[in-house]
């Protein structure tokens, strides 16, 4: 099953935002993902957990439309509509926002023009009229208190001299800027120390909303007692061994991920 | 083979001589510039044409320049005079920047320009010995009938324009600027060449420097000369004790373009900061040959090269800094960086350090490939359009160079230029 929904308690079935089926991937001739299912309704807040290797920043790529990845079997749909045909822009235009374990620095590109962009590329999709630079800025300087980021930054080239917490709380920024649909948070929580963590928690809860889903990727449960998840997965050797609600989070905190490893090979 | 090619520049050398000898006693001057004349005819004969078999030359397009008619083209002031009013009447003209004083050449011959700042003279020859990796600026030395002379004391800021006119086509045309800075003088100095004749036209310039102690001088070049234009720059620059040379350099027009430079630091503390791009499209070929030659302590070169070549155009960047034993306390640091773009572009990157003495700091690094997926993947999952992104990322390369262009207006006009050689790539105001 790999699923999600047999395993929490949610009362009110609705279509599901992000669907991905039995989806097999092999990176270098190497199966990467072995049969992977996982069901995300609107308004849900999923965990991704899992250890090293085990195939989370692939899944989160492969949603993304990241070339290099052999998709051998499986299928993944947005709000009914085939992912994994659509091109990585029509993807992210569609609403679907990842959030990079390792930013790129981008030495050159101004972040407020590619703020500025990618928003109009949004709001072109939705048929909403672009905003002019002082609707931009207005929009914009919230967002930057909100995640306590000086606005100086809108100014310097895209992540190109910020720390890691830095990179992370930018990669934030984007994502409450252009407000998608579907969030896939790759590890947004490592490197961060505890008031970087709090901030960029609150960025996201921010964002939660009936109409909106995320799915944080996370080795660690820490991030999760700011962002209380409705779902919890466990990924382990490029299948979802087993999902539930917080507590299972909590059991990994206690056990680690052998025990779940070990039932599975049992 | 060999024979082959000896005798093939045999004979282009004997052209240029030909074609120097039939018009040499009717070109302008006093009898010392027409001495010069012979001398460079002379210096030119003994050196020989250059061969793509040296290394120095390897990746110029001789061909180029060896089918071009040398013989000068044959204007009048009156003619000039005219092509430049049809010009300005057209507004075929760049406009003029604020606090900028303005010299214009129209195939080589003086038309307008203040003679507060400069002098705007009959050539009068020249007492810089050509060596031979710069021996086509002997061309000059032999046909050319003005030269742009600047004596600058003081503070001056001056634009010089070497348009070439459909009246040069078939021709050749012979710009040259020669420019000396008094002891702590400033220059800001945009020396601009344009022009695009309808018929395969040489234009083949030389550029004398001379910074006196304590000068500065900003020299701005923007080479965009129509695709007929088989255009060839040779600069020699001596840079004195404390003075500072910073060149930003633009490579886009022309069909074949080649730049041989040399700048000599001959003063302790003497500096060079040269910042260029190249972008070439279709079948154009961009190469420059620079040489920064160390001769004194405590001295400093500053070198980026970034060119992007689209489609079958070829660049390539040779720069080799040479720091003398009479050098210590030097510091030298090269980048270049080569973005290909086209199936059939190539671009040839050689970065060269010559280090005789201790107590140096230098680094050097030259990298040449397409665009990095990474950074591609990452507009793209931001919602960019593909052209968009690689348009930026383009931009953003180039971006290391355009952004020393201090002077706005130069700035957007570079940008303007820049975006006119890359395909489907906008003017993105977003340089940080």
């Amino acid at each position: 099953m790999s699923g999600t929904r047999d395993t929490a308690a949610v009362s009110t079935p609705a279509a599901a935002l992000l669907e991905v089926r039995d989806l097999h991937v092999r990176v270098g001739g190497q199966a990467v993902l072995k049969g992977v299912s996982l069901s995300v309704r609107a308004g849900e807040v999923h965990a991704l957990m899992g250890p090293n290797g085990s195939g989370k920043s692939t899944l989160a790529f492969v949603l993304a439309g990241r070339p290099g990845y052999e998709i051998t079997s499986g299928s993944a749909s947005f709000e009914g509509r085939d992912l994994l045909t659509l091109a990585p822009e029509d993807r992210a235009r569609a609403g679907l926002f990842l959030g990079f374990q390792y930013p790129v620095e981008i030495p050159g590109v101004n972040n407020a023009y590619l703020l500025k962009a990618a928003l109009n590329a949004a709001r072109r999709e939705r048929g909403l009229t672009e905003l002019d630079a002082f609707e931009f800025l207005s929009l914009v300087r919230a967002k930057t208190q909100l995640m306590h980021i000086d606005e100086s930054f809108l100014g310097r080239a895209v992540n190109e001299g910020f720390s890691g917490g830095e990179k992370k709380r930018n990669e934030i920024l984007q994502m409450l800027v252009l407000e998608p649909k579907l969030a896939l948070l790759d590890e947004t929580d490592s490197g961060l120390d505890i008031d970087a963590m709090r901030i960029v928690a609150n960025g996201i809860n921010s964002l939660r909303a009936a109409d909106r889903s995320i799915v944080l990727v996370t080795h660690y449960q820490r991030l999760l007692e700011y962002v209380v998840p409705d779902f919890v997965h466990v990924l382990a050797g490029g299948r979802i061994l087993r999902s539930g609600d917080r507590s299972l989070a909590l059991e990994l905190e206690r056990r680690g991920y052998d025990w779940i490893s070990g039932q599975a090979a049992a | 083979m060999n024979v082959a090619a000896t005798l093939q520049r045999s004979e282009v050398l004997d052209r240029v001589l030909r074609d120097y000898r039939s018009v040499a006693d009717s070109l302008p001057g006093s009898p010392s510039a027409h001495s010069a004349r012979e001398r460079a005819a002379g210096q030119l004969a003994d050196i020989g044409w250059p061969s793509a078999r040296d290394e120095y030359w390897r990746y110029a397009n001789l061909r180029a320049f060896e089918r071009s008619a040398y013989r000068p083209a044959a204007v009048s002031s009156a003619q000039s005079a005219a092509t430049l009013s049809a010009l300005q009447r057209e507004g075929a003209l760049p406009p003029p920047l604020a606090g900028f004083e303005r010299l214009v050449y129209v195939d080589g011959v003086f038309v307008t320009g203040a003679r507060s700042v400069a002098h705007a003279d009959r050539a009068d020859g020249s007492d810089w010995d050509w060596p031979a990796e710069l021996r086509l600026g002997l061309l000059c030395d032999m046909f050319a009938s003005d030269a742009a002379r600047l004596y600058v004391h003081g503070t001056a800021a001056i634009e010089v324009l070497f348009l070439t006119s459909s009246a040069a086509a078939g021709a050749a045309v012979y710009p040259r600027l020669q420019v000396q800075l008094a002891a702590g003088s400033r220059l800001q100095l945009i020396e601009r060449h344009l022009g695009a004749p309808e018929a395969a036209t040489l234009v083949a310039c030389n550029v004398t420097i001379d910074l006196g102690r304590e000068a500065n001088l900003s020299h701005y070049r923007l080479q965009q000369c129509g695709r007929h234009v088989a255009f060839t720059d040779t600069l020699w620059a001596r840079v004195s004790e404390q003075a500072q040379y910073h060149v930003r350099g633009m490579s886009f027009g022309a069909g074949t373009a080649r730049t041989s430079a040399r700048v000599q630091l001959a003063g302790r503390g003497a500096s060079v900061d040269w910042q260029a791009i190249a972008a070439g499209r279709a079948e154009q070929v961009h190469d420059t040959e620079l040489r920064v030659e160390h001769g004194a302590p405590d001295t400093r070169t500053d070198e980026t090269f970034r060119g992007i070549a689209d489609e079958r155009s070829r660049l390539a960047f040779s720069g080799r800094i040479q720091i003398s034993a009479a050098a210590p306390g030097s510091q030298a640091q090269q980048s270049l960086k080569g973005l290909i773009e086209g199936t059939g572009a190539e671009i040839d990157l050689r970065p060269q350090l010559e280090i005789n003495t201790h107590e140096v700091r230098a680094a050097h690094g030259a990298s040449t490939g397409r665009l990095d997926d990474n950074l591609l993947f990452y507009l793209l999952s931001r919602g960019l359009d593909r052209q968009h992104a690689r348009g930026l990322l383009k931009w953003a390369f180039l971006g290391d160079v355009l952004r020393t262009i201090d002077l706005p207006g130069l700035r957007a006009e570079a940008e303007r230029l820049a975006a006119g050689q890359l395909p489907d790539v906008p003017v993105l105001a977003v340089l940080p």
